[in-house]
Parts: structure tokens; C-alpha cells; sequence
């Protein structure tokens, strides 16, 4: 996992990045994994979290999550540059979109090619005889591998002065922060019910990964959380998620993101408690950069 | 911040034929032994809380414990026998219960725990298909126990809606015991664990019922 803490410059915009991630109750280790990290000279940011499903059925989705972020970031670091290339030339976004649309594919080849892999070359660690006598029977059933074992979910965000794109399969939020404190959830597809989740070990999971796009054309851009669903399901209801949004977004603003990040982990670990789940989030907060002021700063301004 | 939800539902079958050879005794004795372990499960969990409440049937079904019940203040009171098999009926009271609402959206999800000793006396499918019918039935956790040779295994097993799982066998009080043991705690454990979508429900394998030496099956 990566994670950068700071600003990082761009031409315009300045990025703040907030990561945190605590492992869940009794849990003897998180099958959590993020990155946050500005590219293309600090002129975009990729975020991405992914949660592996954790239990006895899946009992490698710790590598799942760790694979997904890898493949995620390279991925989505090379669609960064082109979408900082493009710029605001809306000649150029259908492009970019069509680009887009075409990054879940990628990462889901790459994904499967290393679960794979792995599954080939070392069959037997960690499973019980009857883990693996029911995978052969699943592999059986479908005739194409059972990746199980490595199932994880993926979300993830680019983010340049210009445009928002996001990408999500599984459960898991991404919440985007205006600029007047309202959140949207724009690839929220409704309450979660239980703990079922899409998933990067099914045959072509891009097939049920979500995309948003978002032209940014004035003001400055919103503030983009990801985060694992042990985050929201830790509240007692929606609202109390999105207020924890909006909250976290305000006071970046009020205190800077360095504040926010100091007290992260403790909010995290109290969110833990209830969901008694991993529970991570990343975000990138924006801010544009005023040439005029030759001293710059460590914090963006809004 | 609060946890979620688990929501465990007996499916009591007090006909006629469970007042043979004492097994609605038996039955009502296993499910008060099982509730310290229960809770027990459900402190080793703080990320949920278990309600439970149970329905009977017979000629007819209703709730015998109407009120999802906190596990820490849950006690058993005695279900009694009194006529058929009407499992349909109590399918449709619990379809009824697994509706959004009353049931939250943010919860884990529930268990249905089936006890049956005979033949569905009336429309069970349909009762069934209600289940299916609700968000929370299709997800629910379902796990049965057939009492004695008697019981009607095959629907019990369309009940499970996995082909690879077969209902508890119990045919004999200390069988019946581990069943409902089992069912009040590993069940519960595994209602919290992370599902694939669209995979078969991983409700997982039940307990060996082997007979200890110089038992008999007295069911």
C-alpha cells in the first residue's frame, strides 16, 4: 500500500490527501488496502481502497486487496496523465470517457492473471481439505477457475483540476463533498442488505463495476472519500455516514487536512467497534492555487 | 454508531406427533440448554445484536415469542402441541417479519431456524415462495433439523435452498440437543460472515450427529 500525506502542487489546483485504516474487532489482521497518491507532476491524484472479504471462504483476500490496489494504481496512474493531458479541451472528454469505461476490464485481466498464478503455483496454502474439495467443485460447476479464495472489492478515483472519475465494484463508498458542504453519493446503487458484495473474483467483474464522471467546471473541485464499507455500516443510518462526510470535509477546511489526518485513526477505531469491521478511507481534498500568493503554503485554501 | 442487527427466528412445530416419545419436551429443554451458549456467541460479537423470538405451528402458525427478544434477555418459555403441520403458515408469518419494514435495512442477515418432525399439512411452497419473495428471506441464514424417520426431509431440504447442505438429522434427545446448539451459535457466528453475491448461500455444514455407542434412536 502507498499513501502520501501533504500537498502535493499542480499548475492550478493543490491536493491534500487524508489516509487512514484500522484493523476490525478481534480480527487478527486487516484484509484492507489503499493508496492515495498525486501523479502527473502533482496535477492529479489517484485514490483507491479495496476490502477483502476476509472470511474462511476467502482466506487469501488479503493478497485479493493488496493485488486490486496495485493493478488499480498503475491503471489509473497512466488514465491520470491522459486526463491531464486533455485538460479542459471538452473536445478530448469523449475520448477519455470511452478510456474510462475501458479501466475496469484492465484491471480485472490483471487481477485474475495474478490470482491465477498464485492459484496455480501454490494450490494448498492456507485451505482445509474441504476448502479445497468445494473449490473443485465450483471450478467444476463453471468451468472457469474459482478465484474465491482472493475475493475483494475495488473502488477507486481520479481526480485532475479538470475531472472526476470514479469507479466501484462491490460494497464500499465514495462519497464527493461540494463545495457548500452537500454530499453526493453518485455510484451509491442503495442500501447495502447484509454483507453480500460484488466481486473481483467473479468472471468479468468489470461487468458490475459501477463508473461516474464528472466534468469539473468552475469552483473548486469537491473533496472525494473512499472508503470500505466498515465505515458506513458502522453508522445507524445513512445520514449519520454522510454527515460524517460532510463533517470530515468541514473541518479539513476549517483545521487543514493535517488536523483531520492526526485524529483519523481514533475515528476509525470507534467506527471499528460497531461495525466490527476493517474500516478504511482515503480522500483527496482540492483547493485551487492562487498565483498570486508567492509563498504558497502546505495547506490548500478555499 | 451503533451495531447491526441479527435477527433469529425459531420455526416451531408443535403438531400432534411431536408429543410422542416426548420430543416437544425435549425440543423445549435443548432450546433452554442452548441459550447460554447463544449468548455467549453473541458476546463474542459486539459488531451485532442478536433478537430472537420464535413461531409455532400446527393447525395454524403464530408467534410464541412475538417481540425480537435481546439474547441477554431472552428465556424460554414451553411451546405445547396442538394439532397438525402447518408449516406454511408459519413461512408466511415469518416472510411477514423479513419485510423492509419491519425489518431494518442496515442488518445482518437473519437466521431461520426450522425444527420438524412430519409432513406439511398445508400449502408450504407457497409459504416458502413468500419467503423468497422478501429481501431479507432469499439472504437469510436457513438451517433445519428433521426429528425422527418421520420427518419430510426432501422439503426440508428445498427449505435450505442449497443443494449442497442436507437438514440435521436428530433421532434421539442428545442429537436434538446438538442440533439446537449448533444452530443457536455457529449458525449465528456465520450470519456475520462476508458473502459473494449471487454465491450459494454459505450457510455452513452442521455438526457431526454421529450415535454414541449403546444409543438408541427412540424417533
Amino acid at each position: 500500500m502507498t499513501a502520501e500525506q501533504g500537498t502535493d502542487r499542480g499548475a492550478d489546483v493543490r491536493w491534500a490527501l487524508l489516509t487512514g485504516g484500522v484493523k476490525g474487532v478481534g480480527k487478527k489482521y486487516s484484509q484492507d488496502r489503499w493508496a492515495a497518491r498525486a501523479t502527473a507532476d502533482g496535477r492529479a491524484v489517484v485514490l483507491t481502497v479495496a476490502d477483502g472479504h476476509g472470511s474462511a471462504a476467502h482466506f487469501r483476500s488479503d493478497l485479493g486487496a493488496r493485488w486490486a490496489v496495485e493493478e488499480f494504481t498503475a491503471c489509473a496512474e497512466a488514465f491520470a496523465h491522459e486526463a491531464v493531458r486533455v485538460g479542459a479541451d471538452a473536445a478530448g472528454w469523449p475520448e477519455l470517457r470511452a478510456e474510462a469505461r475501458l479501466l475496469p476490464q484492465a484491471v480485472g485481466h490483471r487481477w485474475h492473471r495474478r490470482a491465477r498464478f498464485h492459484d496455480s503455483s501454490a494450490p494448498a496454502r492456507g485451505a482445509s481439505p474441504a476448502q479445497r474439495a468445494a473449490a473443485h467443485r465450483r471450478a467444476r460447476g463453471r468451468g472457469t477457475p474459482d478465484l474465491a479464495a482472493y475475493g475483494s472489492t475495488l473502488l477507486g478515483a481520479v481526480l485532475t483540476e479538470h475531472t472526476l472519475m470514479c469507479w466501484q465494484l462491490g460494497d464500499g463508498d465514495i462519497v464527493l463533498v461540494d463545495d457548500g458542504g452537500v454530499p453526493h453519493t453518485p455510484l451509491s446503487s442503495g442500501p447495502d442488505m447484509g454483507d453480500e458484495t460484488d466481486s473481483l473474483c467473479e468472471p468479468e467483474p468489470w461487468r458490475k463495476t459501477r463508473t461516474h464522471w464528472q466534468p469539473i467546471t468552475g469552483g473548486p473541485p469537491p473533496a472525494v472519500l473512499l472508503s470500505t464499507d466498515g465505515l458506513s455500516k458502522s453508522f445507524a443510518d445513512h445520514q449519520g455516514f454522510l454527515d460524517f462526510a460532510t463533517g470530515v470535509r468541514e473541518r479539513a477546511a476549517g483545521q487543514g487536512v493535517a488536523a483531520v489526518q492526526g485524529q483519523l485513526g481514533d475515528w476509525l477505531a470507534r467506527a471499528a467497534k460497531y461495525s466490527g469491521d476493517d474500516t478504511t478511507l482515503v480522500g483527496a481534498f482540492g483547493a485551487r492555487y492562487d498565483t498570486s500568493d508567492a509563498t504558497g503554503g502546505h495547506e490548500p485554501h478555499e | 454508531m451503533a451495531s447491526r442487527p441479527v435477527h433469529f427466528i425459531w420455526l416451531l412445530d408443535c403438531s400432534g406427533s411431536m408429543s410422542v416419545n416426548g420430543k416437544i419436551g425435549q425440543l423445549n429443554f435443548a432450546i433452554r440448554e442452548a441459550i447460554p451458549e447463544m449468548q455467549q456467541a453473541a458476546d463474542s460479537n459486539p459488531a451485532a445484536s442478536l433478537l430472537v423470538r420464535a413461531i409455532s405451528f400446527a393447525s395454524g402458525a403464530s408467534w410464541h415469542v412475538s417481540e425480537p427478544t435481546p439474547v441477554s434477555s431472552f428465556s424460554w418459555e414451553d411451546v405445547h402441541t396442538y394439532g397438525g403441520t402447518d408449516m406454511g403458515a408459519a413461512f408466511k408469518l415469518a416472510a411477514g417479519a423479513l419485510q423492509t419494514p419491519p425489518m431494518p435495512q442496515r442488518a445482518l442477515p437473519p437466521v431461520l431456524a426450522l425444527a420438524s418432525d412430519g409432513q406439511p399439512t398445508d400449502d408450504w411452497r407457497a409459504g416458502l415462495r413468500a419467503i423468497d419473495g422478501t429481501p431479507w428471506g432469499k439472504r437469510a441464514v436457513r438451517v433445519a433439523v428433521a426429528i425422527g424417520d418421520d420427518a419430510d426431509k426432501s422439503m426440508l431440504k428445498e427449505f435450505l435452498a442449497n443443494p449442497e447442505l442436507e437438514p440435521l438429522q436428530a433421532k434421539n434427545p442428545r442429537q436434538l440437543a446438538a442440533a439446537i446448539r449448533w444452530m443457536s451459535t455457529a449458525v449465528v457466528k456465520d450470519a456475520s460472515t462476508p458473502k459473494v453475491e449471487d454465491a450459494k448461500p454459505a450457510t455452513p455444514l452442521g455438526p457431526p450427529l454421529t450415535k454414541v455407542e449403546g444409543e438408541a434412536d427412540i424417533w
